[in-house]
């Protein structure tokens, strides 16, 4: 589904953000990509978004090389893809229901097919009952739902987050964690930053390490195969 | 139906894919709501944006009402002195002015003559008692006539020649001017030439202040789209993040634009009939004067729907090219 060859990003300060990274992700896969701030995890998702741009290699998503795509196909591209920030990027002049119906009226879609269509991105996160409050009154594990909710209502193939549980305590990252499980069950693919190691290496899934712009690590399930590497909690 | 459901496991596989590619299977019908849709909501969007800023929009607007106001008054100005230029343009003639003492019979003679002249279409004779009962109506200065006791003015013939060239009257005026009885010889054509340039002039001048204040309302209007599109950042940056077309979200701006162009245009609609009213009485009494030859042109129906439109696309423009500067940062 994704798929990175040599990839190289070095910004326009200097900085080298990623180094000759190369890996693949399977549809319906889900995996963990961690390492320290700075290691380059935040501009791996960029790139995947086409907010930025790598200096060398490919990026190959859904058997498309992305970085053919002309200036006029990229919003439609990025349609196909669910993003979840840190930040939630919620917007607090409208109601939860108009943030989460956002992406379906970029789309197009009739009212009646996209209020359905919200209602039932925003019952999977357990908000219907909020669905008219304006987001800036919620909690922050309620926005981050919001968040999802609207990352998942096009149906997207591809769910990429960026520390979406990063301000979050643990017992309200582990649901949110929960959730992104349950959106993977039904074939989503997922990509998902995080540096909470404790968080991540319970959850068994494929883990992607980062240091410095370079791609150290690539296990499959560590805990499962219980390698001394990495501890449980650190 | 029994074969289609035999395959069970590459079944439960397509589930997946068919939820995925349920939303490209909308009918075209649900495409084409949806799509209209999107410009009402762009529309609604857009006068709410200047409802919540009414000060600010409420400045601009009378600001671009002002500035389309001032061609539309002259526009309106050079209308009714056309009309002069108009019945001015019929009385193309020559006037050979004669002398006091001709005989009937020479004055017979001289129309008679200019009559077979092919250049000419008709002659009339015009009466000292007939020019000075024209000069009162025309001038309405007829006291001053009365007030001298001797008419002073002489009978004359007014030739209309069958074209409105210079070179015609020219030609007319040499062949009759040395006639017996003929005093003077007088042409309009140098009034109408000089009138002429004159509203040439004024067409040239409506057209260029028509021109440097649309781009007053393109600067007007297109500063404060940039305004809208500052306080709508954070908006825009998410919108471009999950797969906006830079036109879905241009298109609230452009909405906005053209409606505040139409507004602006609507406001100066306003004014102008408000200063119209202003000027239409002495101009009543003034015309009174002439007679039922000229009336008070106002606006017409074509003339009030050409400046709401060209307000609208001149916001429009404005907005567009406010929107292509700015929306390129994000």
């Amino acid at each position: 589904m994704i798929r990175f060859d040599e990839v190289s990003k070095r910004y326009g300060s200097g900085h080298q953000a990623l180094k000759q990274v190369s890996f693949e992700l399977d549809q319906g896969a889900m995996a963990f990509l961690t390492g320290r701030s700075g290691a380059g995890k935040s501009t791996l998702l960029k790139l995947i978004m086409l907010t930025e741009r790598p200096d060398q290699g490919q990026i190959v998503v859904g058997a498309r090389n992305i970085l053919r795509l002309s200036a006029a196909q990229i919003p439609f591209y990025r349609r196909r893809i669910g993003v979840v920030f840190q930040d939630h990027q919620l917007l607090y002049d409208r109601s939860v229901f108009d943030n989460v119906m956002l992406p379906l009226r970029i789309d197009a879609y009739d009212k009646h097919e996209a209020a359905r269509r919200v209602r039932a991105a925003l019952d999977k996160v357990g908000l219907l009952n909020k669905e008219k409050m304006n987001p800036v009154t919620l909690s922050g594990g309620e926005q981050q739902r919001v968040g999802i909710a609207r990352a998942v209502v096009n149906r997207p193939q591809i769910l990429l987050a960026d520390e979406p549980t990063g301000n979050l305590d643990p017992e309200l990252a582990a649901e949110i964690m929960l959730l992104f499980e349950q959106f993977n069950q039904v074939g989503v693919s997922m990509l998902i930053a995080s540096h909470d190691l404790s968080l991540i290496t319970r959850l068994r899934h494929r883990i992607l390490t980062l240091d410095q712009g370079v791609l150290v690590k690539d296990e499959m399930h560590p805990s499962r195969r219980d390698t001394p590497s990495r501890g449980a909690d650190i | 139906m029994s074969s289609s459901s035999r395959p069970n496991p590459s079944a439960g596989k397509n589930t997946p894919n068919r939820k995925t590619g349920a939303k490209r299977e909308r009918s075209s019908r649900q495409k084409l709501t949806g799509w209209l849709e999107q410009h009402v909501e762009a529309c609604a969007d857009a006068l709410n944006s200047l409802r919540t800023q009414a000060l600010n929009t409420f400045m601009s607007l009378v600001v671009v009402a002002i500035a389309l106001l001032l061609p539309a008054l002259v526009y309106v100005a050079g209308k009714n002195m056309a009309q002069f230029g108009d019945s001015l343009q019929n009385t193309n003639r020559i006037s050979f002015y004669l002398e006091a003492d001709i005989t009937a019979d020479s004055v017979q003679t001289l129309q008679q003559a200019m009559q077979n002249h092919p250049l000419i279409d008709r002659v009339e004779f015009v009466s000292s008692q007939q020019a000075a009962a024209d000069f009162t109506t025309w001038s309405g200065l007829g006291d001053v006539i009365s007030s001298l006791g001797n008419n002073p003015l002489p009978a004359s013939l007014e030739v209309h020649p069958n074209n409105m060239l210079a070179e015609t009257a020219l030609q007319i005026r040499d062949a009759f001017a040395a006639s017996q009885g003929v005093e003077q010889v007088v042409m309009d054509t140098a009034w109408i030439e000089r009138l002429e340039s004159l509203m040439r002039l004024t067409d040239r001048m409506v057209f260029a202040l028509i021109l440097v204040l649309s781009l007053a309302v393109l600067f007007i209007i297109g500063n404060a789209i940039r305004t809208h599109i500052a306080g709508r950042n954070a908006e825009i940056r998410v919108m471009t993040l999950i797969g906006a077309t830079r036109s879905f979200i241009a298109r609230p701006f452009l909405y906005s634009g053209a409606l505040q162009g139409m507004f602006g245009a609507a406001l100066a609609w306003i004014f102008l009939q408000g200063l119209l009213s202003v000027f239409r009485g002495p101009a009543h009494n003034l015309l009174a004067f002439y007679g039922d030859q000229y009336q008070f042109i106002g606006m017409d129906l074509v003339s009030s729907l050409l400046l709401v439109a060209g307000g609208m696309i001149l916001g429009w423009i404005g907005a567009g090219l406010s929107v292509s500067r700015h929306l390129n940062q994000y």
